[in-house]
């Protein structure tokens, strides 16, 4: 039986690492990821971050999309791959809409009215929308769907836990009554906790619902022409969309990975793709056919500490926050295409009071520079001498992917470095996700090279990690006035309000460097220099930004 | 064959198969990693409670006998069960995938057999001269470059700098489809070259050294009928076993070769099945490919009697 034992998965984990040397080959540069002179491509501290891209001039019959994987299902409540949201995005609408800046917007519902107390929100249903089999989108619609949302086991489920009861209170109306003020429901709404699906359609389809050969349930501007397991998915532009209409009639996707997905977009076979990994967006900086795009995101590279050995003391995590070469880790793991970032949360998440927390990110960057100066490595020096780490090594987990691998290294030379001995322990990749879930993996590690992304546009929705009882708070981190402002914050709906105990809340957690931010993770758009158009910040997750693809100028 | 012996293959035919479905059930239970991880949907839901939940809608939590046993049980009625990953029937899953990875080990298998039959031909006619040395020199280096290497040589030339062929995907249609598969194809069929041509190099010289190859040659029969009507003919058995054996191993060995060039065939859908634990996917394609071996070496058992006369008296003698 020896040959049923050869579809071992490390030839994917060989592959990836004969990627690099593909990409030699196909660019001819010295390495995917440095060129020859050991500087990166582009300089991490400059890169701009933009949500946009230029609008486009003429319609398109058709392009060609490549994702990194298919769609597991295109049935959000129990799939929810980003693959699949990608696609799913531009075929069906939410309750709220969220804009390529971040920000959020009634949509579906035509109106949306919180009372003065914070407790209740009246949706008013827009009128003249139409599912893609032609029936009319109801109040009834949106009731049962926000109910499908909210059952147990469901992946929105757990934004429903301040709600108390949903109603339909008018021929065009849903109230939602809540046990406390919740802020970030709204946010959620224009997630996929907010999706109105066709009631008829998803339960037509019953357990297939979601799955190729079964038609869509949704109101927006495509809709799903054909999805061929294993080979492509094609949206159609939908005739009845009582919207804009899109520039591009037809969007078909297709998937690869790794070395096939870089080959695909080099050699024009797709058009455009977001790049997941910035590693893979590195390796086609050199082709001048393709224009890359880098939009604010919420993703970051984090490091999060544990409380088994000498990183339990906050003061060694600052130091070790002090003496972290971020700007050395975004060149030379990533390509200078991530943003030295003092906070775990993207600037993505900025979805109000943009101003007051940029000010708030520049002020933090004391705890945690670019590039550490020499008064930096005094004062984290001193940190350690006070605090007296004891002699065992710090263990740093990471597996064997090559940016983490880099931060792994630059964390145990910045400890070195400060006087803190200092290990790696790899792990393989099918195992790196049980550090997030199961505390018997972690207890034999003291800080994790890790990465971590937020859904909702507000900062707040991250730093309930903080809390003392929070299950991603492993450091052991607790103060009784952060719990209260996280609390509070969380039902706070005024945005000024919110967003001022969010900075507090936020220069609290970064001072206790209960995880401490390495870099922030752009959304990379990359596309044929012939088409423009598609949102480039993280709202490509949930704004129908195929609607908005099109050709750069008349081709006449 | 006799029913008496025909029942005794069909036995021992289940009988492995029931006897690797609990092989592979066991190894992918023990492989590292918890899928109740990817199936609890985003790390901000890995609380204890969430996944607790998961394990047990999922089964996840029942010893291995018990998780076996509900499988056999289910796929004993034709229920292969649903995908972790994609909601979707593990049947459909496979259905739309094989067709790709049999028409790529198809195609892989003609260039084989055409190349490497055509190269031992070769080889054995002109026996010792530099033809002969450069047949077993070049397939022999071809042999010791691995797959994977082989389809990113030939993607990153062929593909990407002189744009011949394409490089991801499968292509539709016949020409399409050609025009696709070639490179992978030719990735796969690369490594086995060597011993086909080998193996046909020496089934020839054995051949041609028997005694009624030397009566024909006295008669004055010309060398090409010769070599046609007589060497190749016994030489036959070797190299259609070898042949069949070599293509039973590319049905399990496409992994690498589909993840380079993007084709979403079984091998892909293993290996992320595995990567992403799960489990259904991965137990179903893997005892797929057992059956594909088992089921082809089988054929040419049977078949390698009725292609050499002298097998076939030694069994019924």
């Amino acid at each position: 039986m020896t040959t049923a034992r050869r579809g071992k998965p490390t030839a994917r984990a060989a592959l990836t690492a004969l990627t690099a040397t593909a990409l030699l080959a196909a660019t001819g540069c010295a390495g995917a990821d440095r060129p020859a002179g050991g500087t990166a491509l582009l300089d991490a501290s400059r890169l701009k971050l933009d949500a946009t891209t230029p609008a486009a001039a003429s319609p398109l019959k058709r392009a060609n999309w490549l994702l990194e994987d298919e769609p597991d299902s295109l049935d959000l409540d129990t799939g929810g791959s980003s693959a699949g949201r990608v696609v799913l995005t531009n075929v069906c609408e939410r309750l709220y809409q969220l804009q390529p800046d971040m920000t959020t917007k009634p949509f579906l519902a035509r109106r949306a009215t919180t009372s003065a107390d914070g407790r209740k929100l009246t949706l008013t249903i827009r009128d003249g929308v139409t599912f893609h089999d032609g029936t009319k989108l109801t109040a009834d619609d949106v009731l049962w769907s926000l109910k499908r949302h909210a059952a147990d086991g469901m992946e929105q489920s757990d934004e429903f836990g301040n709600v108390a009861s949903m109603r339909k209170t008018g021929p065009d109306e849903v109230t939602v009554r809540f046990t406390r003020p919740d802020a970030v429901f709204a946010k959620a709404l224009a997630g996929d906790a907010g999706i109105v699906w066709n009631r008829r359609q998803v339960e037509k389809s019953g357990k297939e619902y979601g799955t190729p050969g079964r038609p869509d349930a949704c109101s927006g501007p495509y809709e799903l022409a054909s999805w061929k397991s294993g080979d492509s998915l094609t949206l159609r532009a939908y005739d009845g969309y009582w919207g804009k209409k899109p520039l591009t009639r037809e969007v078909v996707f297709r998937w690869a990975a790794d070395s096939a997905f870089v080959n695909a977009l080099r050699t024009g076979a797709a058009d455009g793709a977001y790049a997941e990994s910035p590693n893979t967006a590195a390796a086609l900086l050199a082709d001048k056919d393709l224009k890359q795009y880098y939009g604010p995101s919420t993703a970051s590279l984090v490091l999060i500490p544990t409380d088994r050995g000498g990183l339990a003391d906050p003061r060694i995590r600052r130091a070790l926050s002090l003496a972290l070469d971020r700007k050395g880790i975004a060149e030379s793991g990533f390509g200078g295409l991530v943003q030295p970032w003092a906070t775990p949360v993207g600037s993505g998440a900025w979805g109000y009071e943009k101003t007051a927390f940029a000010a708030a990110q520049k002020e933090l960057s004391d705890y945690a520079p670019a590039s550490p100066t020499d008064a930096d490595i005094e004062r984290a020096k001193r940190l350690v001498k006070a605090a007296d780490p004891g002699t065992d090594p710090v263990v740093i987990g990471t597996d064997a992917t090559q940016g983490r691998a880099v931060i792994a290294n630059a964390t145990r030379a910045a400890l070195q470095s400060i006087g803190v001995r200092a290990e790696i322990r790899t792990v393989p990749t099918s195992q790196f996700e049980e550090f997030y879930s199961d505390p018997a993996a972690r207890s034999d590690i003291d800080v994790l090279v890790g990465d971590w992304y937020i859904s909702k546009a507000d900062p707040m929705g991250f730093y309930k990690n903080g809390k003392s009882d929070s299950p991603n708070n492993w450091a052991g981190f607790k103060d009784a006035a952060y719990d209260r402002k996280v609390t509070e914050a969380l039902g706070t709906l005024d945005d000024t309000e919110r967003s001022a105990l969010a900075i507090d809340v936020q220069r609290a957690f970064v001072k206790s460097a209960v995880w401490i931010g390495i870099a922030q993770v752009p959304t990379i758009l990359v596309l044929d220099r012939g088409l423009t158009g598609p949102t480039a910040s993280q709202a490509y997750l949930y704004y129908p930004w195929a609607a908005g693809l099109g050709a750069r100028k008349d081709p006449s | 064959m006799n029913p008496a012996a025909l029942l005794r293959r069909v036995t021992g035919l289940v009988a492995t198969l029931f006897a690797a479905s609990f092989v592979i059930f066991a190894a992918v239970y023990a492989a590292p990693g918890d899928p109740a991880v990817f199936l609890a949907g985003g790390r901000d839901k890995l609380t204890p409670e969430r996944l607790a939940e998961v394990r047990a809608q999922y089964h996840l939590d029942e010893p291995l006998i018990e998780q076996y046993g509900r499988w056999l049980w289910d796929t004993a009625h034709l229920d292969l069960g649903r995908s972790f990953k994609y909601s979707d029937q593990v049947a459909d899953l496979i259905a739309s995938r094989l067709p790709t990875t049999l028409e790529l080990v198809a195609y892989a298998t003609l260039l084989y057999v055409v190349l490497g039959v055509g190269a031992g031909i070769l080889a054995a006619v002109k026996r010792s001269t530099w033809v002969d040395s450069a047949v077993v020199g070049g397939t022999t280096l071809f042999a010791s470059v691995p797959s994977f290497v082989a389809a990113i040589a030939l993607v990153s030339f062929f593909g990407v700098k002189l744009d011949w062929f394409p490089v991801t995907g499968a292509g539709e249609g016949l020409a399409g489809t050609v025009h696709h598969l070639t490179l992978p194809a030719l990735s796969l069929a690369l490594g086995a070259l060597a011993i086909i041509s080998r193996v046909t190099r020496q089934a020839m010289a054995d051949a041609a050294a028997s005694d009624h190859v030397e009566a024909a040659r006295a008669s004055g029969v010309p060398e090409r009928d010769i070599v046609r009507r007589h060497v190749l003919r016994n030489a036959l058995g070797p190299i259609v076993t070898m042949c069949g054996l070599v293509m039973a191993g590319m049905l399990a060995g496409t992994v690498v070769v589909e993840t380079a060039f993007g084709i979403s065939g079984i091998g892909s859908l293993l290996v992320n099945a595995i990567n992403t634990h799960d489990f259904p996917v991965a137990q179903a394609v893997l005892l797929l490919m057992v059956t594909g071996y088992v089921v082809v070496t089988t054929l040419v058992d049977l078949a390698h009697p009725l292609l050499d006369p002298r097998v076939k008296e030694v069994r019924t003698a």
